[in-house]
């Protein structure tokens, strides 16, 4: 054999090695514990074929506590790109066969290598997460690689989407570059997150709690809103994570690709009838959504968070909307803190990346009580009103049914820069609700009335017969037009198409100064 | 952690008390806390003081759900009215099922079951007001 031939053969040798990771025992063990490899994850995360490793040769420096003699083949992390449905994303990710995934100098440098350069090129970056933490023999080098990484995240916040999935253990400083992201999807039952584990809890303040609880999917799904998104198993999250980068654009310059779009005349006559007689009786805001979107494709953004709001995207003429509806299913549709937290922050994801804002809105107002003020429901509150006066893009609101008070100005109202108000017939938008809104105003008529009961019911039927209607915020202007609810999708399909050419300039600043 | 017998109108209960501070003992179950109501609700008040009153220690009473045992508790996600109970001690449900109806901020609100079960207790009556928080039913 040639010299020339042994080199290729050498190279092919190395490439071998690195690509078996920790080896077939860990692999197996991998797959026993429900998880897919690294390398299995990349490869169904890209169009088939066109995944492009960097870096595969990287090897850490360290000689502390024996590790001069660990290989660590590719340095615990596989980085690259390639095309997701035909578009340029840049992608890491752990494996936790090699030295547990866990973050040294030279994978951290990896990390951020890749980080740099879809920032260079305006690409997407998808990070899945599997790793037991910080690599301890690397001390304050496996610290500062994190950093470097928490410093490019925020860099790219806004530029690039950052999606991260976590797919095994993801705890202490490893958290933060997660959490830097746009969205986090956790894997159910074989992901955790947390900031100190169930021992050193345990040794600390004596609480016992396991890790699922602590910090599993559902944990961060449902009661922390950490996590955005909860798969069943590594293949639905990683099919869940494409569909999502199908909504996104690849960079803040651009607009989300165009897919095609079903009947943009579509009448749903259905909608007619979904507002119940009752204004006490609750309906699904969902159904009202998948009535209005293209084929009754919406992806839910943090469904189990705050369920109160529904947030997530659908498509309208074949292109991407950020959707944002009081759900009056779940706690009367009320504002709180937690949806006032839900709702900023997807606004804001939605402007940072060019997403027309739909709103669609039936809330009561804000939910009273202690519990709320004490948690600072007027700084979250205050979010919301920030968000939605801040964003640029095309913002247009529907209101279906209750609009009342200060909860309505937060619903991206006219004042707040909504470019279209819409309203249905249904809409009552007023201070308050009728019954309240008597007991102030004809308190004394009542008081001196001869059957007090009778006259109040009076008053609240002329209160509601005048009050509790679009009509009066349409005499001003607020609300652009009263439509039929079957005629909801044309109608918002024309504004939207209407507002494509939407530019708005803002007062130049470092940056704002959000109430967080 | 102490046990005591305590009878209160007859109805004996047995309530375990606490010491805090204890070193390296954890406090279990928070939410069992508030002396959960027995199934019927006038006795409920005067258990809560005298179970206190006993406690060697000014310690925070835990005592264990009623009835309850463990399972999973159904709060009140806000203040308002029981409308209407669509279940009874023994059903079987799935998850999603509406428990009870809960009026507040002007709207019925459907109390959903947020797993599958038996119904183990009810804590709450047709009429009835409660506080955010408070239980309402128990699923085992």
């Amino acid at each position: 054999m040639s010299e020339t031939l042994k080199k290729l053969e050498q190279l092919r040798k190395a490439k071998q090695v690195i690509e078996l990771g920790g080896g077939e025992k860990r692999i197996t063990k991998q797959h026993e514990s429900g998880k897919l490899t690294a390398r299995e994850r990349i490869n169904l995360l890209f169009d088939g074929g066109t995944f492009v490793e960097l870096d595969a040769f990287v090897k850490h420096r360290c000689t502390n506590f024996g590790m001069e003699k660990t290989d660590a083949p590719a340095e615990g992390v596989v980085t690259g790109y390639g095309m997701v449905d035909g578009r340029l994303v840049y992608a890491f990710a752990q494996d936790f066969t090699v030295v547990g995934g866990s973050l040294g100098e030279m994978h951290a440098a990896k990390i951020v290598k890749v980080l740099d350069n879809a920032l260079k090129v305006g690409a997407p970056v998808v990070g899945l997460n599997d790793s037991g933490g910080a690599r301890i023999q690397e001390a304050v080098d496996a610290l500062s690689g994190y950093g470097k990484i928490f410093f490019r995240n925020t860099l790219a916040s806004g530029v690039i989407p950052q999606i991260t999935a976590i797919m095994g253990p993801c705890a202490g400083g490893a958290v933060y570059s997660p959490a830097l992201n746009d969205f986090i999807f956790m894997v159910d039952k074989t992901s955790q997150m947390f900031i100190t584990g169930p021992q050193v809890i345990e040794t600390v303040t004596g609480e016992k709690v396991t890790a699922e609880a602590l910090g599993g999917a559902m944990t961060h799904n449902k009661t922390s809103g950490v996590a955005h998104f909860l798969s069943q198993n590594d293949e639905v999250c990683i099919a869940d994570i494409r569909r999502l980068l199908s909504f996104l654009p690849s960079n803040n310059m651009e607009t989300a690709p165009v897919f095609e779009s079903d009947d943009l005349n579509r009448m749903e006559e259905a909608l007619d009838s979904l507002i119940p007689d009752n204004p006490n009786k609750p309906y699904d805001v969902h159904e009202v959504i998948r009535a209005i979107v293209d084929n009754g494709d919406f992806m839910d953004v943090q469904p189990y968070f705050a369920a109160n709001i529904v947030t997530g995207f659908g498509r309208l003429n074949g292109r991407s909307v950020g959707i944002i509806a009081n759900q009056p299913k779940v706690l009367a549709g009320c504002l709180d803190v937690d949806a006032s937290d839900k709702c900023a922050r997807f606004v804001r994801t939605c402007d940072a990346f060019n997403i027309p804002i739909l709103n669609i809105v039936d809330v009561p107002g804000f939910l009273p009580g202690t519990g709320q003020e004490y948690n600072g429901i007027i700084r979250h509150g205050a979010k919301m009103l920030y968000a939605y006066s801040e964003a640029t893009v095309p913002k247009i609101t529907l209101i279906t049914r209750k609009a009342y008070g200060g909860a309505y100005l937060a619903m991206c109202s006219k004042e707040l820069g909504a470019d279209i108000v819409l309203a249905w017939p249904t809409a009552e938008i007023a201070v308050m609700g009728p019954q309240g809104a008597a007991n102030i105003i004809f308190r004394e008529v009542v008081s001196k009335a001869d059957d007090p009961i009778a006259m109040r019911k009076q008053k609240i039927d002329e209160y509601t017969e005048e009050f509790a209607t679009p009509y009066k915020a349409a005499e001003r202007g607020f609300v652009d037009d009263v439509i039929e609810p079957s005629a909801s999708r044309p109608r918002l399909i024309d504004a939207f198409n209407m507002l494509q050419g939407k530019r708005e300039q803002r007062p130049g600043k470092k940056h704002g100064n959000i109430p967080l | 952690m102490r046990k005591f017998n305590i009878t209160v109108n007859g109805k004996a209960y047995e309530v375990e008390v606490e010491e805090v501070g204890a070193v390296g003992t954890p406090v279990s179950r928070p939410q069992a806390a508030p002396v959960a109501r027995p199934a019927v609700a006038p006795t409920a008040a005067p258990a809560t003081a005298p179970a206190a009153a006993p406690a060697p220690a000014p310690a925070a009473a835990a005592a264990p759900a009623p009835a309850a045992g463990s399972g999973e508790m159904v709060n009140a996600p806000m203040p308002g009215t029981i409308l209407d109970l669509k279940v009874a001690v023994g059903d079987s449900v799935v998850s999603g099922d509406v428990l009870c109806i809960l009026e507040a901020m002007k709207m019925e609100n459907e109390i959903m079951a947020p797993t599958a079960g038996k119904i183990v207790s009810i804590h709450v009556t047709k009429g009835a007001s409660v506080n955010s928080g408070d239980v309402l039913i128990v699923i085992g």
